[in-house]
């Protein structure tokens, strides 16, 4: 069926006419196609984090951590597994350290105390490590550097959020705050770490980073250890440095199989997997809504119909065949979905805009969603649209003239 | 042959004890030409006869040759091709496209026809300034008055060139001065050879007819020719008649009347053998005041 261009300025010409109904049956294209879009676009952007992160880490880092490692498919979320077991102790650390291929490994623990330096911060997050921490994980800094032998032990490093709320504007190197009646030194401020939600290094710019060993005298206690990033001297034998810590620590702790060791990068593919089944779940949902969208077109081009039956019974009678009524309808159609289409892609423009401005969601645009929503939307808006069009085209034209 | 020619054409309606005759076995011809009043009181037939020959109703019994080709069994998309290029309609409430302005409603034919823009807006353009609208092309229909509405409903109505121009009560909304108008368009149309077809129950417009078609109960009853300007003898005898009444006419009702009428119809050459069930009704009580 080809439509003319007469039939799209008829089109527009009657919806233009029926403002507020055109705008009504729009509605539900426009939420359904910015829906869609906002939702893949959003996903790809906490995938694209994830892999900034992976980036990071790098291939031959590992990750141990306590707790056996769960038999889902999806492994677990590094550094959120340490709740329901006991933690690592300083043996295992000493355990991976020792183990053949493994190059350095880097304790991360939790500290509690409140912290003063220009202002006090009741309970921080307090990452107790060691100076190798900077090896692992590569985070540049606004000042200063991390921690190291050269320092003495009671330094600290901040993560930029901490940093704000000690000293506020005032530069925080060199300066000194105090943890439990110790003055630290401040030895660097981290930049903003682009991580994304729920991954380990998401609190980092909330922690500040003490040495493992001051940590623990201070605090008086034994420190447990919630993971331990270990880096393998060869990235190739990264899996098979893997299995030897794997066993060593099993070994260590009299054959219980109580932690998990993976390949840092491997957790992450895990939680990106998980992104995108999510992600897919709600594209699905708002692939719903814009299948509900087309039967409100469905709807208001039914009422559409009835409210100019005359018109049609006229058009019929002065020489308007079945398939030229069909044609102005499904041009309607047509347009309202072409234009509410159009809209959701702006909405969802805008909407990725402001979430990139004002949250730390970092969506990205897609383009193919950005063509593929659109199009599905006017195929599916045709669709339903073609109904009641068919309805006004058979339509006897006596009947339709009469109809009041 | 003639233009139109309907052979014993029938319309029913509705199934069972619910049918109803619009149409019982007309027989009609019509010639090239020919400017026809059709008058009747209401339900008589007039206006699905009217929908019969303008091809929009397709009869349920009977023949219908349009210009020597048989038309009463085309499909719905033919019939729409035979009105869109060889019939014009106006209507009682012209059915002007409200959102359309006064030339793209005229331009609309043209639409369907499958013609350029700036050619339909010429050729609408040309029929405004014939019916005398040339300065109000752009006006919406709601702007109008009723007798430029219907003026405008004619133009359209010409605009394809047809060969006969169907009017279903085309002044039945207006008034007089109105009326008049849109009457004097339509002898216009007829005098430059157009074949007029118009329904009214003012027997003054019979005037401007040169035959005059009277309907009762879905048949034909009167069928006559006039003189341009003469009001059609049937039309005025039956609109104006005032049957003389008697004792037993009262008696019997108002319906006993009706009789008087048909014996009179039936000293013409009235061949109408059918009796109604009214008349039944009417015989039967006269019968019973006896």
């Amino acid at each position: 069926m080809s439509l003319s261009r007469d039939n799209f300025r008829l089109a527009y010409r009657s919806l233009k006419a029926a403002k507020a109904r055109s705008f009504l049956t729009m509605l539900g294209i426009i939420i359904g196609v910015s829906a869609v879009i906002m939702v893949v676009c959003i996903g790809q952007g906490l995938k694209q984090q994830i892999a900034g992160q992976l980036g990071r880490y790098g291939q031959n880092i590992l990750s141990v951590t306590p707790g056996p490692s769960s038999t889902s498919g999806f492994g677990t979320v590094t550094g959120m597994s340490g709740t329901n077991s006991s933690l690592l102790t300083n043996n295992d650390l000493i355990t991976v350290e020792s183990t053949p291929g493994v190059a350095e490994a880097v304790p991360l623990a939790t500290a509690s105390g409140s912290m003063t330096g220009d202002h006090t911060v009741s309970s921080p997050f307090i990452v107790a490590t060691n100076a190798n921490f900077p090896d692992i994980i590569n985070q540049s800094f606004s000042s200063g550097g991390f921690f190291d032998s050269n320092y003495g032990s009671r330094t600290v490093v901040l993560g930029a959020n901490i940093a704000q709320k000690l000293f506020n504007n005032n530069a925080p190197l060199g300066q000194t705050l105090t943890w439990r009646g110790q003055q630290f030194l401040v030895a660097g401020v981290y930049n903003i770490f682009n991580a994304p939600p729920f991954s380990v290094e998401s609190n980092f710019d909330n922690a500040v980073f003490v040495p493992y060993t001051s940590a623990q005298q201070v605090s008086g206690n034994t420190l447990g250890i919630y993971q331990i990033l270990a880096r393998s001297s060869n990235v190739t034998q990264t899996l098979h440095v893997v299995a030897a810590v794997r066993s060593a620590l099993v070994n260590a702790h009299g054959g219980s199989n109580d932690v998990t060791v993976t390949r840092a990068s491997d957790s992450n593919g895990a939680s990106n997997q998980t992104i995108h089944l999510l992600t897919m779940l709600v594209a699905g949902a708002a692939i719903i809504a814009l299948v509900v969208g087309g039967v409100g077109i469905m709807d208001v081009m039914l009422v559409s119909v009835t409210e100019r039956m005359q018109e049609i019974g006229l058009r019929k009678a002065i020489g308007a065949t079945n398939r030229q009524i069909m044609r102005q309808f499904v041009a309607e159609a047509f347009v309202l979905s072409v234009l509410g289409a159009l809209a959701g892609v702006v909405i969802a423009v805008a909407g990725v805009g402001l979430l990139r401005a004002y949250t730390s969601i970092q969506a990205i645009l897609v383009w193919q969603v950005m063509v593929f929503a659109p199009l599905i939307a006017v195929a599916v808006g045709v669709f339903f649209g073609s109904m009641p069009a068919l309805k006004a085209a058979r339509k006897d034209p006596i009947d339709a003239l009469r109809y009041e | 042959m003639s233009l139109i020619e309907l052979k014993d054409v029938s319309k029913l309606y509705g199934f069972g004890d619910a049918t109803s005759v619009a149409l019982d076995e007309v027989n009609l011809a019509i010639e090239q030409g020919e400017c026809v009043a059709v008058m009747g009181p209401s339900g008589s037939g007039k206006s699905t006869l009217m929908n019969v020959i303008g091809l929009l109703d397709r009869p349920t019994h009977g023949d219908y040759h349009l210009n020597t080709q048989k038309v009463s069994r085309l499909s719905a998309n033919q019939r729409a091709r035979y009105r869109r290029d060889r019939i014009g309609f106006i209507f009682q409430s012209f059915n002007l496209l409200p959102r359309l302005t006064a030339l793209d409603n005229v331009a609309l034919p043209l639409l369907y026809k499958g013609m350029s823009i700036g050619k339909r807006n010429r050729k609408a353009w040309d029929m405004l300034e014939r019916v005398g609208l040339g300065d109000r092309a752009y006006y919406l229909p709601r702007q109008l008055s009723g007798g430029q509405a219907q003026s405008v409903a004619i133009a359209r109505a010409l605009v394809n060139n047809p060969q006969l121009i169907i009017a279903d009560e085309p002044t039945g909304n207006l008034d007089s001065n109105s009326s008049r108008l849109v009457m004097e368009l339509l002898s216009e149309i007829h005098k430059t050879g157009n074949t007029v077809i118009f329904v009214t129950h003012n027997p003054e417009l019979t005037r401007y007819a040169t035959r005059v078609v009277y309907m009762q109960d879905g048949a034909i009853k009167y069928d006559e020719q006039t003189k341009l300007g003469q009001v059609g003898r049937y039309a005025r005898q039956v609109m104006y008649a005032v049957p003389e009444t008697t004792e037993e006419d009262d008696l019997a009702g108002v319906s006993a009347i009706m009789p008087v009428l048909d014996k009179r119809a039936a000293a013409e050459k009235v061949k109408r053998t059918r009796t109604t069930k009214r008349k039944k009704t009417a015989r039967n009580r006269k019968a019973a005041s006896k």
